[in-house]
């Protein structure tokens, strides 16, 4: 027994095995910010990242436009015909707009939950092991991006800053297998003008779906309808579109119903994002975090 | 200037990673169901340990582990302590065996097979994947490998020569 005490190389082994676990156990607990001297590396990754990226991307973009190219004809023909809808779109869309301004005014509501200024970003780095799919931005608090700010492509929702350093920031996808990444969504009901509210969370990596749950048991979840967020999570804005749904199932003990939603936006290649500042916060939110404050404060 | 230029390598391998993971794998080429995981850092690293210096492959292993794990995982701890323990396994192993090019390269993929069940194991204990171990060996392991071997023996020739020639003119 003395003998496996004095062996050096197992000793180290253990102690190294106990540091292991309790360095896991410090990052695993939910962080507001990482440390500085966390962000001060992730910049500096970042600032090379921004090097090597660039040519890179230059590089695949040639590659991605010759294979444009060859889908060119039939994409034009496809299009063609969508322009025609689009001006019928638009007069409504505007329409609708000053509609909406004019409302507003009359309910003295100046400000809405989906109000947001888009921060443009471009994807500089890739956590390379992708067990949990983060990204890094080459935007950071300089440019306004703090975290829990929903990110969204051209096609809808993908994410949320995870943290924000001074000149990056890194993102966590919709698909991230972490049990605080959720997200308040709503089912839009066209028809009926109603709304069913549920939460995103969860992956399915098979069938490359999101899981939505805790709708309600009586609830009328169809194929195809659109989910939205709902903007009561108080930092993301409403009604930013995140897919359709596939498939609607009972939940484990039938009180609630768990829907299978397939996301609008590609979660694999993702180049330029933008990251969505509100505007303003839920007020119900904001007197919370007040009257919080205050507690605090005496 | 030549001092400098082994750490500007490892940093750039560090980088070109996250951008390998960026701009190659995701493509549709590859129809999303394969993982092709970079682990050129690692392979370069435990090459450093074959034929250039145990002390200075272990230092290299240490930082970058830490690096890996601050920068891209967030998690503090998984990377920091899987690289060294790799890299010494795999000293370790070349001390008893032949050290000529075929055995390395076989002994440093192992590093990496290694590095991957290490990385699932731990990952999955803390359920960050959910992903079941038959899903893992065919979507995700053995493409890892493929790509890996192919990066061992590109670089394996030019990196044995630089860091050889390295070691010397440290020891001068």
């Amino acid at each position: 027994m003395p003998q496996f005490f004095l062996n050096k190389r197992l000793i180290i082994l253990l102690v190294s095995i106990i540091i292991l676990v309790s360095l896991i156990g410090f990052s695993l607990r939910e962080r507001d910010s990482v440390t500085w001297p966390e962000q001060f590396l992730k910049d500096m990754t970042g600032w090379a990242q921004n090097i090597v990226a660039g040519p890179t991307q230059y590089i695949a973009g040639f590659f991605e436009n010759v294979q444009d190219l060859q889908n060119t004809y039939e994409e034009n023909k496809e299009l063609k015909s969508r322009l025609d809808k689009l001006a019928f779109l638009e007069a409504e869309v505007q329409l609708l707009e000053k509609d909406n301004a004019e409302l507003r005014e009359i309910l003295e509501k100046e400000d809405s939950l989906t109000d947001y200024e888009p921060i443009q970003a471009t994807v500089i780095g890739r956590n390379p092991l992708r067990w949990e799919e983060k990204l890094t931005l080459n935007k950071g608090t300089r440019d306004g991006i703090e975290a829990n700010m929903a990110v969204i492509t051209a096609n809808g929702l993908i994410g949320k800053v995870k943290s924000a350093q001074t000149f990056t920031s890194t993102i966590q996808l919709v698909s991230s297998k972490d049990p605080t990444n959720r997200i308040s969504a709503v089912v839009q009901n066209g028809e009926k003008k109603e709304e069913t509210f549920g939460l995103i969370e969860g992956y399915d990596e098979k069938t490359k779906r999101l899981l939505m749950t805790k709708i309600p048991y009586d609830a009328k979840v169809e194929k195809e309808q659109m989910v939205v967020t709902s903007g009561y999570g108080g930092v993301f804005p409403k009604g930013l579109p995140i897919g359709k749904v596939v498939e609607v199932t009972p939940a484990e003990y039938g009180l609630t119903q768990t829907a299978y939603i397939e996301p609008n936006a590609d979660l694999y290649d993702i180049q330029h994002v933008m990251v969505t500042k509100l505007n303003s916060i839920n007020p119900e939110i904001q007197k919370e975090l007040e009257e919080l404050n205050e507690e605090e404060e005496s | 200037m030549r001092k400098y230029l082994l750490p500007l390598l490892f940093i750039f391998l560090f980088v070109i990673e996250s951008t390998f993971a960026l701009m190659v794998a995701p493509t549709e080429m590859f129809a999303n169901e394969r993982w092709f995981i970079p682990h050129f850092l690692l392979g370069a690293i435990m090459l450093l340990v074959i034929f250039g210096s145990k002390k200075l492959g272990l230092l290299y292993a240490f930082i970058f582990g830490l690096l890996f794990d601050i920068v891209y995982t967030e998690i503090i701890g998984i990377n920091l302590f899987l690289f060294p323990v790799v890299t010494y396994i795999v000293y370790q192993l070349m001390k008893i065996l032949q050290n000529n090019l075929i055995v390395t390269t076989i002994i440093t993929l192992f590093g990496v097979a290694l590095m991957e069940l290490g990385s699932y194991g731990v990952n999955f204990i803390i359920s960050i994947t959910t992903m079941g171990f038959s899903d893992f060996i065919f979507s995700r392991f053995i493409p890892t490998l493929i790509l890996n071997l192919i990066f061992i023996i590109i670089v394996i020739f030019p990196l044995k020569k630089y860091f050889e020639r390295y070691v010397e003119r440290l020891s001068l």
